[in-house]
């Protein structure tokens, strides 16, 4: 009788502590992207400046940063000075950079390339649809890809220059 | 904890006041009335009180505690309304600043407890939760013996319940009792009491399912707290916001980039200052009153499956008017009307002249428009001109460093930079002159200038803003409010009323409870006394009123529970 009465009340108390639990979690700590940490990255197709076409799956196996930017976002141009100088070296080992602008003119993101010399694709997002998908809000915003199409990290706001060759590292894949 | 055996033979739980079956009192009390609350059965809460589990529950099984973060969260409440939250300050200023510049040292401190942002803070959402938690807690540990205690009494109570219940009475002398109560049953009847009878004593019952009214009350209301509790689950809540301008797509959030939708056209419509009907209106005003805010929208959908970006086919779904309260629906969404901006910028239309008129050449071919959302790099004309756009700023300004930049990407101070080639120029190599135009800003870049590029014409657009709303919530909300109101009409417009009639060795006894409404109670005893020879049942607290003055009242338990 007691024990039965100890049951009940605490199932009742436990249900009621877990469901408000849950919910002022995910009230205070809705940190958490649309798209975050071990989820699988919503694949896409973007165009760059010259019109060729990637697809998100065809860099399987390989390391993917991708990179929300606009032109007159201040930090984004710090973060691509930075890809700018290590593109190429990065790109041997088997990492991509898929930068993909916020649906800006695409005067504004030809003359940003020319005048910062970005040596790598930059790709427009017509509709916003692949910012929409990955839920990005503010910007830069940065998913550090897998070579299995998995997101290991997000990253909001800008970055050191260390920061960003240290996020590189990690996307060498096979290691 | 000893179970308590009444000399009935029912066994109680520990701590009840009245045998639930015979009603003979457990435990004495120094009042002339019985405490009827709750039947005067064990409230289980207050009894046991053993482990950690049973003292959290204990705590909010207190009606006490339960009032308690009542009167707690109607005082945050209230706070929470001295200023403005920090979604109602004005767009832009910064929550750091605005309450301290605004309201003095008191705002500092309102910002600095964080009552800026009270009903999503963390504490005011605990004392929400604290509330649920004791409605459950309560309702519980009270309807689970009241309706025990209720379901089991038996109509032949004993001599001491019927002495101290606050109607009671005895005959003085009778000539046939047993004719007496059955001529009194049959009135009862009349009455619509339930009657129950054993060995010729009766218990006449009538609106029981009131009592129950305070705990569908509460379900209705813990249903209510579920439902607000489900916005912060997935898929249950979303209220978002699009901007879309005339003759544009975009995707709509929240709808995984499945639906689209395009403004077809914006409107601001005003009420017509002509009308006599409405000058009086107007004169008061003193200024032009809106109508209809409009937005004539396209819902398209995306057919093809795979990755989204290029290659997103749409079709169109369904054209819809949406006005303020008028929304376009579709699947578990709604458009709602909630903002717009009226004639941004959208085209410029530009001819060159020169600025001598020394030359000959005819340059009113040279006409071209620039798209402020994505415009062309090269302008060519059949005479030879050429005209490049070397830099676009949508915002213009200048930065830190004096260098001139773009704030976002939304014409709304566009300046550009052209390079003007004349037809003997090479564009590769030569540089041609270079204007920076804006509104009303018209000037050369380097030194003078032969030609000037002059605007002819602009073109605006209207851009409206929807809200984007899922609320799967709102049927759960509403159940929850019809139950608390059921609840709230079964307990206020019905009363439990009971009347005992024994017969104990050729005397009537007779009494009678009412949870509340004892005049309708004392009525329908006198309806039964008109017919019946039963004694008209005194009230021990109005005697006792008389005898002790104004203290004697205040165990009446007539509107409690």
């Amino acid at each position: 009788m007691k024990q039965k009465r100890l049951i009940i009340r605490s199932s009742i108390l436990l249900i009621m502590v877990i469901a408000i639990g849950y919910t002022l979690y995910n009230h205070l700590y809705n940190e958490r992207g649309l798209v975050d940490r071990n989820d699988v990255a919503p694949n896409f197709k973007v165009e760059d400046l010259d019109g060729n076409i990637i697809e998100l799956e065809e860099l399987r196996g390989k390391g993917v940063y991708l990179n929300f930017w606009a032109t007159y976002c201040v930090y984004c141009r710090q973060k691509m000075e930075v890809l700018r100088d290590n593109y190429e070296e990065y790109r041997e080992q088997g990492i991509e950079i898929v930068s993909v602008n916020v649906n800006e003119q695409r005067l504004r993101i030809e003359r940003h390339a020319d005048r910062f010399n970005i040596n790598y694709p930059l790709y427009l997002d017509q509709h916003n649809l692949v910012r929409d998908a990955y839920g990005v809000v503010s910007l830069p915003s940065t998913f550090l890809i897998d070579e299995n199409g998995i997101v290991i990290e997000r990253q909001i706001g800008g970055r050191t220059e260390s920061q960003v060759l240290a996020s590189l590292e990690k996307l060498i894949p096979n290691q | 904890m000893e179970k308590v055996k009444c000399e009935c033979g029912h066994v109680n739980p520990f701590g009840t006041y009245l045998c639930e079956s015979c009603g003979k009192p457990l435990i004495e009390e120094d009042t002339p009335v019985a405490n009827m609350r709750y039947e005067g059965v064990a409230r289980r809460s207050q009894t046991y009180n053993r482990t950690i589990v049973d003292k959290i529950w204990n705590f909010f099984s207190s009606v006490k505690v339960g009032i308690w973060i009542i009167v707690l969260l109607l005082i945050a409440s209230a706070i929470g309304t001295i200023f403005p939250q920090e979604m109602y300050i004005p767009p832009g200023e910064r929550p750091t600043l605005f309450y301290e510049q605004e309201y003095g040292t008191l705002g500092k401190l309102y910002y600095q407890l964080g009552f800026h942002n009270l009903y999503s803070s963390w504490w005011y959402m605990l004392l929400i939760a604290a509330l649920g938690i004791s409605l459950v807690i309560c309702s519980l540990d009270r309807v689970v013996p009241l309706y025990r205690a209720l379901k089991t009494q038996k109509v032949t109570r004993h001599k001491a319940f019927l002495e101290r219940q606050r109607l009671f009475g005895i005959s003085e002398d009778t000539i046939d009792a047993d004719k007496e109560i059955k001529i009194a049953e049959k009135m009862l009847k009349e009455k619509k009491y339930t009657i129950r009878k054993e060995k010729g004593n009766i218990l006449a019952e009538k609106g029981r399912f009131s009592r129950w009214g305070p705990y569908v009350n509460h379900i209705g209301l813990i249903i209510f707290l579920i439902g607000a509790m489900l916005r912060f689950f997935p898929e249950m809540y979303l209220d978002e916001h699009i901007w879309v301008r005339e003759g544009e797509e975009v995707v709509i959030k929240g709808t995984n980039g499945e639906y689209f939708l395009r403004n077809d056209q914006f409107i601001v419509e005003l009420y017509d200052t002509d009308d006599e009907r409405f000058r009086q209106a107007f004169e008061r005003t003193g200024q032009q009153v809106v109508k209809t805010y409009q937005t004539s929208a396209t819902l398209l959908r995306r057919t093809n499956t795979g990755a989204v970006g290029v290659g997103t086919e749409l079709e169109e779904v369904k054209q819809y008017d949406i006005r303020v309260n008028d929304p376009l629906t579709f699947d578990s969404f709604a458009l709602y009307q909630v903002d717009y901006k009226l004639n941004e910028l959208a085209e410029f239309t530009f001819t060159l002249d020169a600025v001598n008129d020394t030359t000959t050449e005819d340059l009113s071919d040279v006409v071209f428009t620039v798209n402020l959302y994505d415009p062309e790099y090269v302008y060519e004309f059949d005479n030879g001109y050429r005209i490049e756009i070397m830099e676009y700023f949508p915002n213009f300004y200048i930065d830190n460093n004096n260098q001139p930049d773009t704030r976002n990407m939304i014409p709304d101070n566009p300046r550009i930079i052209f390079e003007v080639f004349t037809p003997d120029m090479d564009p590769d190599s030569d540089s041609g002159e270079l204007s920076l135009i804006g509104v009303q800003v018209n000037e050369p870049l380097i030194g003078e200038n032969d030609y000037r590029i002059r605007m002819i014409d602009v073109d605006m657009k209207h851009v409206t803003a929807l809200t984007v709303r899922k609320d799967r919530t709102i049927p759960i909300i509403s159940i929850g409010g019809v139950i608390f109101m059921i609840g709230l009409i079964q307990g206020s417009y019905w009363h439990h009323r009971r009347i005992w009639i024994q017969n104990r060795d050729g005397k009537i006894w007779i009494a009678g409870h009412a949870n509340k409404n004892w005049h309708a109670l004392k009525r329908d005893i006198d309806f039964v006394a008109s017919k019946a020879a039963i004694p008209i049942p005194k009230d021990q607290l109005d005697e006792e009123q008389n005898s002790e003055g104004e203290e004697g009242g205040n165990n009446s338990d007539s509107t409690k529970q």
